[in-house]
């Protein structure tokens, strides 16, 4: 009896071993007949879409696939693209992790043979997707991916099949130095960073060097780790130093907001400024005051008309808050099928060509002025200012 | 500054504590470590969350039942994992295994319901703070430590001063003679359950209350357990000096050296300790009792 009893345990799980092996899909996927067709099947076009859908993050992931699900929804009604010729949005779900992310862009290429993909928002997930989409010839468009390695590698030599909608890390810490010292006046500055986050430790670095090319100091360069929740000690530091501002790089609304706090316990009472990590309708909310008057710089986000009418548009349908993330799903979508129109044809190659020839493209998230060199755009930012539980628009830094 | 330091390090001690003494609780018992045991501490998080946020309960009744749901986890733990494995007599090591699957299962569970999101209560203590002399002190840090300061003077009255807790070290001692003397050994051992996983609950609602509340927040069992190891392996009372002592530890490290360079200290500790005196700072030298 226990002899038949273990061997049916045993057939059990390795046939549940043997089931998940499959695929890592995501939640939702309106697919059609999904995994089989052909890429070059006649009426719909596939384009993928990775990002970070389950995990910490996961309300910008989502908001962008919805974003793009909606753009694709409305070209659709528009006729398509190409003589009428339907898109498909393939989601799958990178968890924000590289190695996820990697392998979710490769299922989506081999498996549902897309022409193209859109995301992912972290750098340290398309940097190794940049390789792999060279490998496989196959474009993929970052959205909120801002270091340099993701077009570029370190020897300098461009990624032909990576493109990303967004400013890079240099041009965003280099933004927030000169506006903490030429408007906002400070000298003294605080630098908190995350050890080991590529996004963290490249913008920091960016705004050091602004920052001190200046005239200004940074008195305390502190660093946590990825998981830490209790940033006391290094907050202890900071605050012995005096200084008028604290740059705090971080990536995760959560920590920021629990940072702010803490810092107040601290008796830290001077300005907070962030990049475009604190974007996320929650922040303030969760800071409980904490965050009142302080800064972040980042794209423009809602601040437009067309903007926020999207925005409302994907929230309601979805039932969701509205997330800047959207944004970047809709314009990924849109972008490509301004490159499809253009290159004729739904050819990856062709695609790439496209892009790479884009000159201005006009999105939701802003005028996008690519270049062919680097496939680095140049973008006008925006500063946000928070009031009670919410940030609010304050003005836009033009693009430098 | 080091007051402020060494203020934080013990704040951060603290929770590790509570987290320490029920961890230690069940390894003085059954000689074998609960890696769980950091789960049963964002179950009953979670928990609190469910029944504050998504049920509206008012915020002390809801602690009280995620402190409850963990002490009930706890015991289904017992009763339905390991009581099965001590029964077959299996060695220790799979007790440790099936410990190290139910903690990825709870931790699995906890993402697949609620997903990665870092969420907290909807009952907000205002940022206040104390200053004594040039350090500033969180007024939930003095809660949290008075709350983690009457518990164990409560269970360590218990382990010293009752029947219970005489029957507790008995079964430590010895849990076949226990038993052959009248001890209802079961009974008892689910008992511990119940209370170590209570203690795991409050830690993790004071946890929650402190910073967020996460699936993956029950890694901080690996700080009891070095913390445990520390103050010695079946030492409740040690457990307790440890986890204050490496909550400093880490503090200072993070503070005065290098954050990254924290963990690197906590674990080297505890190497060093483990070779030059493996049974932890009060910990008994036990052999094999005869």
């Amino acid at each position: 009896m226990k002899k038949i009893f273990s061997l049916l345990l045993t057939l059990t799980m390795v046939l549940s071993l043997a089931a998940c092996g499959g695929n890592s899909s995501t939640p939702s996927t309106p697919g059609e007949d999904g995994t089989q067709s052909d890429a070059a099947n006649s009426d719909t076009i596939k384009i993928g879409y990775v990002s970070d859908l389950t995990g910490a993050t996961a309300l910008w992931g989502t908001a962008g696939q919805y974003g793009a699900e909606l753009a694709i929804k409305q070209v659709n009604e528009n006729g398509g693209v190409l003589d009428g010729k339907m898109l498909e949005l393939v989601p799958m779900d990178g968890k924000g992790e590289p190695a996820d992310s990697v392998s979710a862009f490769k299922n989506l290429v081999e498996v549902h043979n897309i022409v193209a993909e859109i995301g992912t928002n972290f750098s340290s997930c398309n940097i190794p997707m940049a390789s792999v989409a060279d490998e496989v010839k196959v474009p993929i468009i970052g959205t909120a991916a801002s270091n340099e390695l993701v077009t570029v590698d370190e020897n300098g030599k461009l990624h032909p099949y990576s493109f990303r909608m967004c400013f890079i890390d240099s041009y965003l810490g280099t933004v927030i130095g000169n506006y903490a010292y030429d408007t906002l006046g400070s000298r003294n500055a605080a630098l908190f960073t995350v050890a080991g986050n590529t996004n963290s430790e490249s913008v920091g670095q960016f705004l050091r060097d602004a920052f001190t090319a200046k005239g200004g100091t940074i008195v305390a360069d502190e660093q946590c780790q990825d998981g830490d929740v209790d940033f006391r000690a290094q907050l202890a530091n900071i605050g012995a130093k005096n200084p008028d501002i604290v740059f705090v790089i971080m990536n995760d609304y959560a920590k920021n907001a629990t940072f702010a706090k803490q810092a107040r316990e601290m008796g830290i009472d001077c300005m907070l400024m962030g990049h475009d990590g604190w974007d996320s309708a929650q922040l303030a909310g969760e800071a409980e005051g904490a965050l009142e008057n302080c800064l972040y710089v980042s794209r423009i986000g809602f601040s437009t008309p067309e903007a926020k009418a999207f925005g409302e548009e994907v929230a309601k349908a979805y039932n969701i808050t509205m997330e800047g993330e959207c944004l970047f799903g809709h314009d990924g979508v849109m972008w490509l099928v301004d490159a499809i129109n253009r290159a004729g044809s739904a050819d990856p190659e062709a695609i790439r060509d496209a892009l790479e020839q884009t000159d201005v493209f006009e999105g939701l998230i802003g005028t996008l002025v690519m270049d062919p060199a680097t496939h680095n755009p140049s973008m006008a930012c925006a500063v946000y200012e928070c009031h009670g539980d919410s940030f609010e628009f304050k003005e836009i830094i033009e693009a430098q | 500054m080091f007051l402020q330091q060494l203020v934080t390090g013990i704040s951060v001690g603290g929770i590790y504590a509570l987290l320490a003494t029920g961890y230690s609780l069940i390894y003085s018992l059954l000689d074998f470590s609960n890696w769980a045991h950091g789960e049963f501490a964002m179950v009953s998080a979670y928990i609190a969350i469910v029944l504050s946020s998504f049920m509206g309960m008012p915020f002390v009744l809801a602690a009280v039942g995620g402190m409850a749901g963990g002490a009930l986890v706890s015991f289904l733990c017992e009763r339905f994992a390991y009581r099965r494995i001590r029964r077959n007599g299996a060695p220790n090591m799979f007790l440790m295994i099936a410990a190290m699957g139910l903690s990825n299962v709870f931790q699995q569970a906890a993402n697949l319901i609620f997903s990665g999101q870092y969420r907290s209560y909807p009952f907000k203590l205002p940022v206040s703070t104390i200053k004594v002399a040039s350090a500033y002190i969180g007024v939930l840090d003095l809660v949290s430590l008075a709350i983690t300061a009457v518990i164990i003077t409560i269970l360590v009255y218990l382990i010293n001063k009752t029947q219970f807790g005489l029957n507790v070290r008995a079964i430590a001692c010895n849990a076949h003679a226990a038993k052959v003397l009248g001890v209802k050994v079961d009974r008892c051992i689910a008992t511990v359950f119940v209370l170590a996983g209570a203690l795991a609950g409050v830690a993790g609602v004071l946890y929650g209350m402190k910073y967020n509340v996460f699936p993956t927040m029950g890694n901080v069992g690996l700080k009891a357990f070095i913390a445990s190891v520390i103050g010695g392996l079946g030492s409740v009372p040690g457990a307790i000096v440890g986890a204050i002592i490496l909550g400093v530890i880490e503090t200072f490290v993070s503070a005065f050296i290098s954050s990254s360079l924290r963990d690197f200290f906590s674990f080297a500790l505890l190497i060093v300790l483990l070779l030059v005196k493996p049974s932890g700072l009060f910990g008994v030298d036990v052999q094999d009792k005869a």
